[in-house]
């Protein structure tokens, strides 16, 4: 699976020893090889350059002071992409940001094509970065980190109807965005909104 | 929990049991298929600097834990007898209770004294864990918010009060949950240095 994330690089055992012993030399070496992966991932989650930088350091400084927790049954890089998916969820209920809309919409199915396979690679960004936090998070989970609703829902503390909602709702979203006749502004949250712990 | 990354991603595929329709699909090739991005600016120096920061609390921390707790200690047993010495004369004949008032207000000064520069101690030390100390994490934070608001509640309580025993009580509250927040600032360290690996469930693999 290709991910643009990132995260499927191989660290090198001495290297990731190097690192449990504290060495700031091994650090940097990581922290630079997973720098931009992290930051990918951190800002398609929390959908904020400046919220990404925080999560990027948070959690790779998690990966320095917790090193010696990794015992190597699973690859480093998925032990530091869980880091930073952590941190990243974290920030978004501590600053709030996480605001899970309610749309006054029905999720009737949609047989119109898929607008994405045609949108370019910004415009598909622009609409990603105007789903709300929740639903942004949760569309990235599912299609590019490769986690179930089952996953989800515990990551966020929610059920599994949650993730699925926020699921379908970001994927109906989407839909909206993209496709050039709708652009005209789509109307979200018209019910309310509710707050995460 | 079940934690996902107890397995190979490689070789597990967790969408088996959540087949996923060819629109969907799409839509995660589409998303994959996003440039990846990077910080504005290299951000090693301050990462390197914020690691030698920590590293230098850290040493620090562990050099006053021990007197910290020493002087969590020493309070606690000191506190009853402050306590008999603060507490009005009740016993003491007429005609030599006002110098021995006198003497036992002016202990219960000094003790006051005592008992705001230590605060002040307290107050400096967990302003500086709180600044350069590790992060706290959600349940953390939230028993630091209401840590702090009963010191606030102490404070009106204090801007309040009258009486020298009372003060004084309220001074060492104060102190106490100072104390508490501290060692709150502290246990992402204990955490890091004590904790079994498999124990945090959030991170371990």
């Amino acid at each position: 699976m290709d991910t643009p994330t990132n995260f499927q690089q191989t660290v090198e055992p001495d290297l990731v020893a190097r690192l449990q012993r504290g060495e700031l030399a091994a650090f940097e070496l990581i922290y630079r090889r997973f720098e931009r992966a992290a930051w990918t991932l951190a800002l398609r989650l929390t959908g904020r350059a400046d919220v990404a930088q925080e999560v990027l350091q948070d959690a790779m400084l998690k990966a320095f002071e917790r090193a010696r927790q990794y015992r190597g049954e699973a690859p480093f890089a998925a032990w530091l992409r869980k880091l930073v998916v952590n941190e990243a969820l974290m920030q978004l209920r501590h600053d709030r940001l996480h605001v899970i809309e309610v749309f006054d919409d029905t999720l009737a199915v949609d047989e119109s094509p898929a607008p994405w396979m045609h949108a370019d690679a910004a415009t598909l960004e622009r609409a990603l970065h105007r789903l709300p936090d929740a639903a942004r998070a949760v569309l990235w989970l599912y299609h590019v980190e490769g986690y179930n609703h089952v996953e989800i829902a515990e990551q966020f503390g929610r059920s599994v109807s949650f993730s699925k909602s926020q699921l379908a709702r970001a994927t109906k979203r989407m839909r909206e965005l993209l496709q050039p006749q709708l652009q005209v502004e789509v109307t979200p949250c018209t019910i309310g909104s509710t707050t995460t712990p | 929990m079940h934690d996902r990354l107890d397995h190979d991603p490689m070789k597990y595929d967790p969408r088996k049991d959540d087949p996923r329709d060819p629109d969907e699909t799409s839509l995660g090739a589409a998303l994959r298929a996003l440039p990846a991005g990077a910080p504005a600016r290299d951000l090693w120096p301050e990462m390197a600097a914020r690691v030698r920061r920590r590293g230098a609390v850290r040493k620090a921390v562990w050099f006053t834990l021990p007197a910290a707790f020493a002087a969590g200690i020493a309070l606690t047993f000191a506190w009853p007898q402050f306590h008999r010495h603060a507490a009005p004369p009740t016993l003491i004949p007429v005609a030599t209770q006002t110098p021995s008032h006198a003497a036992t207000v002016t202990a219960a000064k000094n003790d006051l004294g005592a008992l705001q520069a230590s605060s002040q101690q307290w107050q400096a030390w967990v302003q500086k864990l709180d600044r350069d100390g590790a992060p706290l994490d959600g349940r953390q934070l939230t028993q630091a918010v209401a840590l702090q608001d009963r010191i606030g509640l102490v404070d009106l309580q204090l801007s309040a009060a009258r009486n020298p025993s009372t003060t004084a009580d309220l001074w060492q509250q104060r102190i106490t949950l100072l104390q508490q927040l501290g060692l709150l600032h502290l246990q992402p360290y204990l955490v890091a240095t004590q904790r079994p690996a498999n124990s945090d469930h959030l991170i371990s693999m």
